[in-house]
C-alpha cells in the first residue's frame, strides 16, 4: 500500500441482499462497487461503515469460495449494527479490510477439523465450514458442534437443515433451553462432547463463541487429548481501526486486529488478559 | 555528524528567516509554564525551558483530526482528509525527539498511517538540548537526556553561541539558507559536551534499575500488589496519558451536519486509562477494573512498546508525574518499588 | 414525517431553553428537520402531540411530579437538558435544610401558599433516554444529541473526566494555580470550558459513571480544604448524589 493512501478510507459496497436470521441477527450480502473480490480468508473481519453513524468490526460469514460478493452476519448491539439493520437493499456502506489473520488454512489441510460454535460464533465459523465443504478433499473429518441458547436463536436454518443430512460432515447441535417443538439435545455445548470420538493428534478444534464459553470448551478439548497448539480460538475485542494503530484491541503485547483475531490456546495461555 | 556554530546574535535572523517561508511553532511562556504554540517572531520564543505542558505530539497527532469527509445526499461520496501543513517545530527537547521517533515507528509500522506520515514528512524538527530539566524529569535513567538521531537540527547552548548538530539534509539546507554559521571546532564540541554534562548533573530523579532491566522487572511483577494500591487512588482521569509524548491511542467517531447529508469521520486522543477503553458493543469490558488498566499503561510503556517497536514507551519527561493529582503516575517510584522488592 | 419536538420547563432559571433560542443557524437547521410544537419561552402555540420532549429544570413540587409523569406518557423519547433536569443541580442545595424552613426563607409569611419537596433530577421520577449536561447545557452537545436522534443513533457522550479535555485544551491544571476543582470526577463534554476561560470546574455536568470520589476528596484535603469545604464543593451541583452527603 502506498503511504499516501489513507488506511482509513473505506471502499464502497452495495447491499445486494439482506435476510433476517433471528430476531436480533440479520445477514447482509455486500458487493464491492469497484467489482473486486474482497479476497478474504475464513476468520478474517472487515470494518463496516454506515456513514454518519460510524464504523464497526464485523466477521465475514461467507466462504471465499463464494465469488462476486461476501456476507456478514450482524447482531444489533450498537449504533452501527442498529443502523445496518435499518438499511435496505441497494444501500451503500463502506468496507475496509479484510483484516486479521483468519483461520490457519494451511495447518488445517489434511487434518480433522472440529468446529465448536456458540451462538453467533457460528457467523465467522460458517465461512470456514463452507470453505471446507467446498474443498472437501483437502481436509479430513469435519465435525461441527453448534450450541444456541434457544431454538429461536439458531441461525442459518436452511444450512443447518442441509448439515443435518450431509454425508460430508458430522453435525451435532444443542440448545441451552429447548421449547415444546425441540426434540434435539438440550444443555450447554460441552454436553455434546461425550457424543463423539476423535483422533486427537490430527484434530484441530476451532472455537468461536461468547467469552464465557471458552474456558469450558477448552477443558473438554484438552480432555479429548487435543494439543494446545491445535486449539484455535477467535477473540472479540474493540477493533476500532483494524490496522494496529488505535490501541483498543490490545491484549498485553498483542494487537488482536493484527496478530489475531485467531490464536492458538498455546499462545493465549501466556496472555494474562486474553480469556 | 556535522556540527556548525551560530552566535546568539545571529540566531534571531535564522528564526525570522524560517518564519518567512514556513509555519514555525515553538515554546512560549504561559502563566509561568511552557507550551508549544505558533510563533510570529523570534521574540516570542523560549529556548531555555524545563518541559512543556503538552508534548509536540499535538502537531503530529492532533487532539482531534478529520480522517474522512463524506456527502450522503444522492450517491454517497467519501474523501480522505489529510492536513499536512509544512511546519518547523523549534526547540524540541531530546526526550520529546525520542518520543517522536517512537511515534514514527508506530505510525509507519506495517500499515503506514498516511495522515501521520504526510504530516511527519512536512515537519522539520529543530531540537535543543535541555539546560534546566524539570524536577520531575528522569531522562538520564532512560538515556534520553540527549540524542544523536531524530532531528533535522539540534542546538546546544554553549554560552554566547549554539552548536548546531546537523541531522538531515533538509536541516542543513534551512540552516545554510537562513543563518550565518561557521564550522564547529574541537573546542566548540568540547564545550558542547561540557554543557550537556552540566545539565546531566541537574536531574533530581533516577530509576534504580538499568533501563535494560525494566521490561523484565515488569514481567516478573505482573501480579504485584503495587498495581492495586495505585489503582485505589487512580481517578481514571486520563491526565497521565494526555500529557504523555508516547501515548498515541485514539478513538474514531462520525459526525453529521444537522441536514444529515454531509459529515466527517474524525479521530481524537483516547486513553487506556479511561473506563470504557476496552469495552465492546456487546457490553463486555475487557479491562473493567482500574487495576488492569493502570497495569496495562505501565506495561505498555515499559515492556510492550519495546517488544513491538524496539523502543521503550517512556522517555523520562516526567509530565505524567506532574499531571497526576493522585500522585500515582510516577514511573520512577513504581520501578524503584519493584526493583527494591525484587 | 418530521419528528415533533416539545420543550418543557420545571424548576430552574430557563437558561437552557434560552440557549436553544440563542442558536442561530443551528435553530433554522433544526426547524427544517423537525417541528417544534411546544416551547413556552419561544412561541404561543402549544400541542400535546409530540415525539421528543426536552425537559429543563429540576423536580421540586408534587405538581412537578405529576406533570413530568404526564409528559413521559406522551413522549416517545425524553431528553433532560441542563444540570437541574439531569442531576438536580443547584436546586438540591435546599435539600440540606428542612422543607418548612426553605419555604419560610423564600416566601416568608406567604409560605403556607406553597408546597415544596426535596429537589431531584428528572430521572429520579421517570426514565430519561438522553441527557444534555451542564449549567447551562452545552450548546454543541444539544446539537449533537439532536443530530443523533434525527440520524437514529445513540449520541456518544463522554464517560470520562473533564481532565481529558482540559489537557487536550492545553490548560494549566487549576490545582497548580493554587485552586481546586472537581473536574477529575466530572463528566467531560464541555471541552473544559470553565478552566479554559480561567475559572475552575464545579461539576455542573455531573459525575462520571464510576467516579473515584474518595480519591478526589483525599486530593482536595491535601490541597488544604477542610471536610466542610469539600462537602460544600460537591453540594454546589452534585447535591443529589451520594458524594455530597
Amino acid at each position: 500500500m502506498s503511504e499516501k493512501e489513507s488506511i482509513y478510507l473505506p471502499m464502497l459496497a452495495e447491499l445486494v441482499r439482506t435476510e433476517g436470521l433471528t430476531e436480533r441477527e440479520r445477514l447482509f450480502e455486500l458487493k464491492l462497487r469497484n467489482g473486486d473480490e474482497l479476497g478474504h480468508k475464513p476468520g478474517q473481519f472487515v470494518e463496516i461503515s454506515v456513514f454518519g453513524i460510524g464504523e464497526a468490526p464485523l466477521s465475514i460469514s461467507s466462504s471465499p469460495t463464494k465469488k462476486g460478493s461476501f456476507e456478514i452476519g450482524v447482531r444489533t448491539v450498537g449504533n452501527v449494527t442498529n443502523a445496518l439493520h435499518r438499511l435496505e437493499k441497494g444501500a451503500t456502506v463502506g468496507v475496509r479490510g479484510p483484516f486479521g489473520n483468519g483461520f490457519p488454512l494451511d495447518r488445517l489441510k489434511g487434518q480433522d477439523v472440529l468446529i465448536v460454535a456458540g451462538g453467533i460464533g457460528l457467523v465467522p465459523l460458517r465461512s470456514l465450514i463452507n470453505y471446507v465443504l467446498d474443498n472437501r478433499g483437502d481436509f479430513g473429518r469435519l465435525i461441527v458442534l453448534f450450541g444456541a441458547r434457544t431454538p429461536a436463536e439458531q441461525l442459518f436454518l436452511d444450512e443447518l437443515a442441509l448439515w443435518r443430512q450431509s454425508k460430508d460432515m458430522e453435525y451435532l447441535e444443542t440448545v441451552d433451553r429447548g421449547d415444546e417443538n425441540w426434540k434435539g439435545n438440550a444443555g450447554v455445548i460441552t454436553t455434546l462432547f461425550p457424543l463423539f470420538d476423535i483422533a486427537p493428534e490430527k484434530t484441530y478444534a476451532v472455537i468461536v463463541g461468547p467469552p464465557v464459553m471458552y474456558r469450558f470448551v477448552i477443558a473438554e478439548c484438552r480432555n479429548k487429548g487435543i494439543p494446545d497448539d491445535q486449539l484455535l480460538l477467535s477473540l472479540e475485542r474493540r477493533m476500532k481501526c483494524g490496522v494496529g494503530k488505535c490501541g483498543h484491541c490490545q491484549i498485553n503485547n498483542v494487537y488482536v486486529c493484527q496478530e489475531g483475531p485467531v490464536f492458538t490456546y498455546s499462545e493465549l495461555k501466556n496472555l494474562e488478559e486474553a480469556i | 555528524m556535522k556540527y556548525e556554530v551560530i552566535t546568539k546574535e545571529d540566531f534571531p535572523s535564522f528564526v525570522n528567516g524560517l518564519l518567512s517561508e514556513i509555519e514555525v511553532v515553538g515554546v512560549k511562556m504561559k502563566e509561568g509554564k511552557f507550551h508549544y504554540d505558533k510563533i510570529k517572531s523570534y521574540d516570542e520564543l523560549c529556548l531555555d525551558y524545563d518541559v512543556t505542558l503538552i508534548p509536540p505530539k499535538k502537531y503530529l497527532l492532533p487532539p482531534k483530526e478529520t480522517l474522512l469527509k463524506f456527502s450522503l445526499g444522492g450517491a454517497i461520496q467519501v474523501e480522505p482528509s489529510i492536513d499536512a501543513t509544512p511546519r518547523v517545530i523549534l526547540g524540541v527537547h531530546p526526550y520529546d525527539i525520542k518520543a517522536i521517533e517512537l511515534m514514527d515507528a508506530v505510525f509507519s509500522d506495517s500499515n503506514p498511517d498516511a495522515n501521520y506520515m504526510e504530516r511527519r514528512r512536512n515537519t522539520v524538527i529543530v531540537g535543543v538540548d535541555c539546560r534546566n530539566p524539570s524536577p520531575n524529569a528522569f531522562c538520564p535513567s532512560m538515556g534520553t537526556d540527549t540524542t544523536e538521531t531524530g532531528f533535522d537540527l539540534l542546538l546546544t547552548d554553549i554560552g554566547e553561541q549554539y552548536v548546531v548538530a546537523i541531522g538531515s539534509e533538509k536541516g542543513e539546507e534551512l540552516l545554510k539558507k537562513h543563518a550565518r554559521t561557521r564550522e564547529a571546532t574541537e573546542a566548540d564540541l568540547a564545550q558542547r559536551k561540557a554543557a550537556q554534562e552540566e545539565a546531566l548533573a541537574k536531574y533530581k530523579l533516577s530509576i534504580k534499575a538499568a533501563v535494560e532491566e525494566i521490561p523484565e522487572l515488569l514481567e516478573k511483577n505482573y501480579d504485584h500488589p503495587l498495581w492495586e494500591e495505585l489503582a485505589a487512588k487512580c481517578l481514571s482521569c486520563g491526565s497521565c496519558t494526555m500529557v504523555c509524548p508516547t501515548c498515541v491511542c485514539f478513538d474514531v467517531q462520525d459526525d453529521l451536519e444537522l441536514n444529515l447529508t454531509a459529515g466527517e469521520r474524525f479521530r481524537q486522543w483516547d486513553s487506556c486509562m479511561l473506563q470504557g477503553f476496552a469495552k465492546v458493543a456487546t457490553g463486555e469490558n475487557f479491562r473493567e477494573d482500574c487495576t488492569s488498566r493502570l497495569r496495562h499503561r505501565y506495561f505498555r510503556k515499559g515492556n510492550y512498546m519495546l517488544k513491538r517497536y524496539g523502543k521503550l514507551g517512556c522517555v523520562g519527561c516526567g509530565r505524567c508525574i506532574g499531571a497526576c493529582l493522585a500522585e500515582i503516575a510516577n514511573p520512577v517510584e513504581a520501578y524503584n518499588r519493584l526493583k527494591e522488592g525484587s | 414525517m418530521k419528528p415533533r419536538l416539545a420543550f418543557f420547563d420545571f424548576t430552574g432559571c430557563e437558561g437552557c431553553q434560552l440557549e436553544v433560542i440563542n442558536f442561530e443557524q443551528e435553530l433554522l437547521d433544526i426547524l427544517s428537520a423537525a417541528d417544534i410544537v411546544n416551547f413556552r419561552e419561544a412561541m404561543t402555540e402549544r400541542s400535546d402531540d409530540y415525539d421528543i420532549a426536552f425537559i429543563d429544570g429540576a423536580i421540586t413540587t408534587e405538581r412537578d411530579v405529576a406533570r413530568i409523569k404526564e409528559i413521559r406518557e406522551r413522549a416517545k423519547i425524553l431528553v433532560a437538558i441542563g444540570a437541574c433536569a439531569c442531576i438536580g443541580g443547584v436546586n438540591c442545595l435546599k435539600n440540606f435544610y428542612p422543607m418548612e424552613e426553605v419555604l419560610r426563607i423564600v416566601y416568608g409569611e406567604s409560605a403556607h401558599y406553597y408546597d415544596t419537596i426535596p429537589a431531584r433530577p428528572v430521572d429520579a421520577v421517570v426514565p430519561v433516554e438522553y441527557y444534555v449536561q451542564g449549567c447551562p447545557m452545552t450548546q454543541s452537545e444539544f446539537v449533537k444529541v439532536v443530530k443523533a436522534l434525527l440520524a437514529g443513533k445513540k449520541p456518544e457522550i463522554p464517560n470520562y473526566p473533564v481532565c481529558v479535555e482540559c489537557k487536550m485544551a492545553g490548560n494549566i491544571c487549576v490545582f497548580e494555580k493554587g485552586e481546586t476543582c472537581v473536574g477529575p470526577v466530572t463528566r467531560a463534554g464541555c471541552n473544559a470550558l470553565c478552566v479554559t476561560n480561567g475559572r475552575i470546574c464545579w461539576g455542573c455536568r455531573g459525575l462520571v459513571d464510576d467516579p473515584n470520589t474518595d480519591s478526589e476528596k483525599e486530593i482536595l484535603a491535601k490541597y488544604n480544604l477542610t471536610p466542610e469545604e469539600i462537602i460544600a464543593k460537591f453540594r454546589m451541583f452534585l447535591g443529589y448524589s451520594e458524594v455530597a452527603k
